[in-house]
């Protein structure tokens, strides 16, 4: 029987999950698109898993990270729900010992995290703008009209890159489109592009922070060789590229996962067969004072299992005393 | 005349203890909330600090309920705040309130100045009377800042989730219903009884220092709820600026002496910031180091985006860090911020500083760092 | 070998170059400014400022780098007040322990405190020990403080005559041999009478309309940070007119509109000037220039643009500088607005 331990990254782009077993090697890998249907995605994600598992899997515990990470975790029961600081910080020590740095680039937002001897000692998150993020790279290449896929092989091919500027991505986009109707070379263009999207997370998330090596960049935009190249040469250090790193946020959760079960608590996973239970998310926009925040709430076969989104606490709070009480 | 003033946490209590005990009457603005800030980011300049913002909505939102006038606190500057119910005055009469602006300024030549200033709020009522006013609503604000410090050490340790902030929101009525300094006195031993009841157990507990912007750090709807989402992660905290200590800095020019005094942060700020920059940057930076020197574990520095001490105390906080070995980290405060962003922070920061705390444990006692060895295969 | 004293070409340069030029010169030093902005230097304050620092800040930390490891001295005088009962803005005063904590390989920091808050505080007391630096005397000190104000007295009526800052101090450093002609059309807008010295310009500079540049000086007149705005605006026939053209009494007289007295020196002088020029009717616009991120501005500017509101049919443009500003932007927004003046100069002209 196979023993092991789950890992759900919910993002607001992808949705990854993973599945360790009691070794921590990496049995099972899946990085799927959220399109907007979070739930519906860790759905599926539960159903392909244990599809590809062996049919005799003991998951000993269950780990969630991402912005979605309270979704998942009360959909799948999940022993640990930890931010995706923490989790990229545990999966790349662990994976990578010794590793001091942290890039990390993901669909929505990017994060720069700062080790020392196997601690975090320092983070930065930039989650005000998307520039230099998957989807604005995604978005860039569509209206290029290149597959994403290829754009770090045609930014390799760059001889002098394009000098483009700006932090936000509204300034990149323009400045970009302006050197584009001067006539400059499509690989120098994107090399440019990729220039300056890690001057500029150098220059936000990176801002006073002491880069030293080993450097691992992580994320879905590692998976861009532009982009990997336009930091080493920014820092003049080797970067290296993990094996999964586009679901090391998933690992981590599953490595916490272990590390809160092993004093031999039973996990909360709900199991597998929650991927054919009716959950349903919806919200009503509380009324209650002026604040009028959009409370979620999350329905497992019509019964409220969460809510959440209440700033002063009314809604999320009487559903936790309802339980406690 | 019917008197508003702006939002800062509890300052509301004190505005509207003074000014019943004198007979005057008020609006109180309905509590900052999204709409508030909405209508001041609507209406204000773009690039003013946060804080205008919201002062800007309050009186909005305080007009429709009747208010005519305002008052405020002035300032000398080099702090925006200083000027602000200048060009807040400006921007609501442009857009057709007529407000009337009484703004409590330091006074220049002769203290007449502001005694005629505070006559126009006050009327026929004597001397003798407004000082009474002023000391019991002052004295209630301490009381708070009181229940404040209770309620930041119940947090981290009650037993039954919301249990201390029921408890605070009960207490902090019983402050409010006391009508002179003999039912105040009784209203604190009945706070007393209520702390008590809320059950807690001994924790070993992260303790964060909070420095930075008054504002920010005193209303909670500007910081997102900072101190009750940290105190509910298990944190206890504490803040550099309590509401008696401004209020005695601001409305009333420091004639209260005793309190914890700023020249204890001011102080230990020289090293690093040796001049005064205007608002609370040099405490800010004096705050971190008193607070590391007090082996806290960890410093918050919260900041309205574009506030000019605290950037100059941004700067150079990251030298304080590692100095002192102590993790800072700045959040900054203006109508883009997001929750989550906020949360994932701040639950990051947790963690950094628990793992923190249990390595340097670990290296205490094996002399060495613990590595997990993992193998990764593929699958 | 005389020792060589660092001043970051950025800030207050504008405004008292000379003075402190002449002062450490009387006393045998060197000095050395930074060069002129550029977008290396940009970048490299950029890089050394956190994050949310304002322009001019994070292009002063840029000159400051630029000088480190190449004098003696650094001056960066801690200004906290130029005025009675005024302050610069927060970061002038916290600028010298923001210069300490960021920048690498510092010579030793010249950082007198310059504190004019009250009436009987004198300048001379940070001059003095900046002086002892470089000489014992007091004497000589004294002497070296006075050929200072002397030379800061002439820079100041030049400017006064539209010479532009750079114009001013080439003059009198005597490094170009002439430059008769003032770029700013400080003649044409004199203090008193409405046909005073304007007879003097040649007859078609007089037709052509003034706009008010309202800014700080170390944004309108750096040539880089600016996109070279003054330079544009003549280029495109206009003549440009600017706070440092007034006499010191009529900016505060004008300033006096406001309900209350601005506790900032520069931003007293930029809305008095703003105030002075709509209501004199001597410009055809208004171009405000603040900086992203800069406090003072985000409060005076409002105060200004809805005094230019209440000028309804006065050109008004308020153009934000940040190190993310194309020029392609600037220009666009600058020549509607220069359409805009030469409308209401045709429409306005009588007869």
């Amino acid at each position: 029987m196979v023993k092991g331990y789950l890992g759900i990254d919910a993002g607001s782009v992808s949705t990854n999950l993973v599945f360790l077993d009691e070794a921590g090697r990496i049995r099972e890998a899946l990085y799927l698109r959220t399109q907007g249907r979070p739930i519906a995605t860790i759905q599926t994600g539960l159903r392909q898993l244990a599809e590809s598992l062996p049919p005799r899997v003991a998951v000993r515990g269950v780990g969630a990270t991402g912005s979605g990470r309270h979704l998942a975790g009360v959909i799948t029961g999940a022993d640990v729900v930890k931010n995706e600081i923490t989790s990229h910080a545990v999966a790349t020590s662990t994976l990578i010992p010794g590793v001091q740095t942290i890039l990390e680039i993901g669909g929505q937002d990017s994060k720069l995290i700062i080790l020392r001897n196997s601690l975090v000692v320092d983070f930065a998150m930039n989650t005000v703008c998307a520039a230099g993020t998957g989807s604005f790279l995604d978005q860039q290449a569509a209206r290029l009209g290149i597959p994403i896929e290829k754009f770090g092989e045609i930014a390799l091919r760059s001889r002098s890159p394009v000098r483009i500027a700006g932090r936000c991505a509204v300034f990149a986009e323009s400045d970009m489109i302006h050197k584009q109707q001067m006539g400059y070379d499509l690989p120098d263009i994107l090399a440019g592009l990729c220039e300056a999207l890690v001057r500029n997370y150098l220059n936000n998330v990176g801002k006073g922070k002491e880069i030293l090596p080993p450097v691992v960049f992580q994320g879905g935009v590692a998976a861009n060789a532009g982009m990997k190249h336009a930091f080493e040469k920014a820092l003049g250090l080797e970067v290296q590229i993990p094996p999964y790193y586009n679901v090391m946020g998933a690992v981590g959760a599953a490595l916490l996962a272990r590390e809160k079960t092993v004093r031999g608590l039973p996990s909360s996973f709900k199991g597998f067969q929650v991927a054919q239970v009716d959950f349903a998310s919806g919200g009503f926009t509380c009324d209650g004072c002026p604040n009028t925040c959009e409370v979620v709430e999350i329905r497992e076969e019509g019964r409220v299992i969460a809510r959440w989104g209440d700033r002063c606490g009314k809604w999320s709070g009487a559903l936790a005393e309802r339980k406690t009480g | 005349m019917k008197v508003t003033f702006p939002h800062m946490g509890h300052i509301w209590l004190c505005v509207k203890t003074m000014l019943e005990y004198l007979g005057v009457d008020l609006v109180i603005p309905p509590p900052s909330s999204k709409r508030t800030l909405a209508l001041g980011v609507r209406y204000g300049p773009e690039f003013a600090c946060l804080p205008l913002k919201l002062n800007l909505g309050n009186f909005i939102e305080a007009s429709a309920l009747g208010a005519d006038t305002i008052l405020m606190a002035g300032g000398c500057g080099p702090c925006r705040f200083g000027y602000y119910a200048q060009v807040e005055h400006a921007i609501l009469q442009d857009l057709g309130y007529r407000y009337e602006l009484v703004v409590l300024e330091p006074p220049e030549r002769h203290v007449g100045q502001l005694l005629s200033r505070i006559k126009v709020i006050t009327g026929n009522n004597s001397w003798r009377q407004v000082y009474r006013g002023v000391k019991l609503g002052y004295q209630k604000i301490r009381a708070v800042d009181e229940l404040e410090m209770a309620i930041h050490r119940l947090r981290p340790r009650e037993t039954i989730p919301g249990s201390a902030d029921r408890a605070f929101l009960e207490a902090l009525r019983e402050i409010e219903r006391a009508s002179d300094l003999a039912e105040l006195a009784v209203a604190q031993r009945q706070v007393k009884e209520i702390l008590k009841s809320v059950p807690t157990e001994e924790r070993d507990v992260l303790r964060i220092g909070i420095v930075g912007e008054i504002f920010t750090l005193l209303e909670p709807f500007a910081n997102l709820d900072i101190e009750r989402r940290l105190g509910r992660m298990g944190v206890e905290v504490d803040r550099s600026i309590y509401l008696s200590e401004w209020v005695n800095d601001h409305m009333l020019f420091g004639l209260i002496k005793g309190l914890r005094s700023r020249r204890d942060a001011c102080r230990a700020a020289l090293p690093y910031l040796r001049h005064f920059v205007g608002g609370h940057g040099q405490e800010t930076v004096g705050s971190t180091i008193l607070y590391a020197r007090a082996g806290y574990d960890g410093v918050i520095q919260l900041l309205p985006f574009t506030c000019m001490p605290e950037i100059v105390a941004q700067s150079i906080l990251p030298v304080v860090s590692a100095d002192l070995d102590i993790p800072v980290l700045t959040l900054t405060f203006d109508e883009q911020t997001g929750e989550a962003g906020v949360v994932t922070r701040l639950e990051a920061f947790v963690d950094l500083l628990e793992r923190r705390r249990r390595g340097r444990g670990r290296v205490r006692q094996e002399g060495t760092e613990s590595k997990r060895g993992l193998r990764v295969t593929k699958a | 070998m005389s020792r060589k004293v660092g001043i970051p070409g950025a800030l207050l340069y504008y405004y008292y170059f000379p003075l402190w030029q002449a002062f450490f010169q009387a006393l045998g030093a060197e000095v050395a400014v930074s060069g002129p902005s550029t977008k290396s230097v940009l970048n490299r304050g950029v890089e050394l400022a956190v994050e949310d620092a304002c322009l001019p800040v994070k292009l002063a930390l840029g000159h400051v780098a630029e000088l480190a490891g190449k004098v003696d001295y650094l001056f960066l005088p801690r200004l906290v007040s130029v005025a009675s009962r005024e302050y610069i803005c927060p970061k002038f005063l916290g600028f010298p322990d923001m210069v300490r904590q960021t920048v690498p390989d510092l010579p030793p920091i010249i950082d007198v405190n310059v504190n004019l808050y009250r009436r009987q505080n004198k300048l001379y007391t940070a001059f003095r020990a900046a002086g002892k630096i470089f000489s014992a005397g007091e004497a000589r000190i004294f002497l070296a403080y006075r050929r200072g104000l002397a030379a800061l007295g002439k820079y100041w009526k030049l400017m006064g005559e539209g010479f532009s800052p750079e114009e001013a101090i080439n003059l009198l450093n005597r490094s170009s041999p002439r430059c008769p002609q003032p770029s700013n059309a400080a003649r044409t807008i004199p203090e008193d009478g409405p046909a005073a010295a304007s007879d003097k310009a040649p007859r078609p500079e007089r037709e052509k309309p003034v706009v008010a540049v309202i800014g700080h000086p170390y944004n309108i007149y750096d040539p880089y940070i600016s996109m070279n705005l003054l330079k544009k605006l003549r280029q495109a026939g206009v003549r440009t007119a600017t706070a440092e053209q007034l006499p010191e009494t009529v900016v505060r007289r004008e300033a006096a509109y406001l309900p209350k007295r601005l506790f900032w020196t520069l931003n007293q002088r930029m809305t008095g000037a703003a105030f002075y020029f709509l209501r004199s009717g001597r410009v055809q616009g208004l171009l405000q220039v603040t900086s992203f991120g800069c406090g003072p501005d985000s409060m005076t500017g409002e105060l200004i643009a809805r005094r230019a509101a209440g000028h309804g049919d006065m050109p008004f443009l308020n153009l934000v500088l940040d190190e993310h500003s194309g020029e392609a932007g600037v220009l666009t927004r600058l020549e509607a607005f220069l359409d805009m003046v030469r409308q209401k100069q045709e429409g306005g002209r009588p007869g």
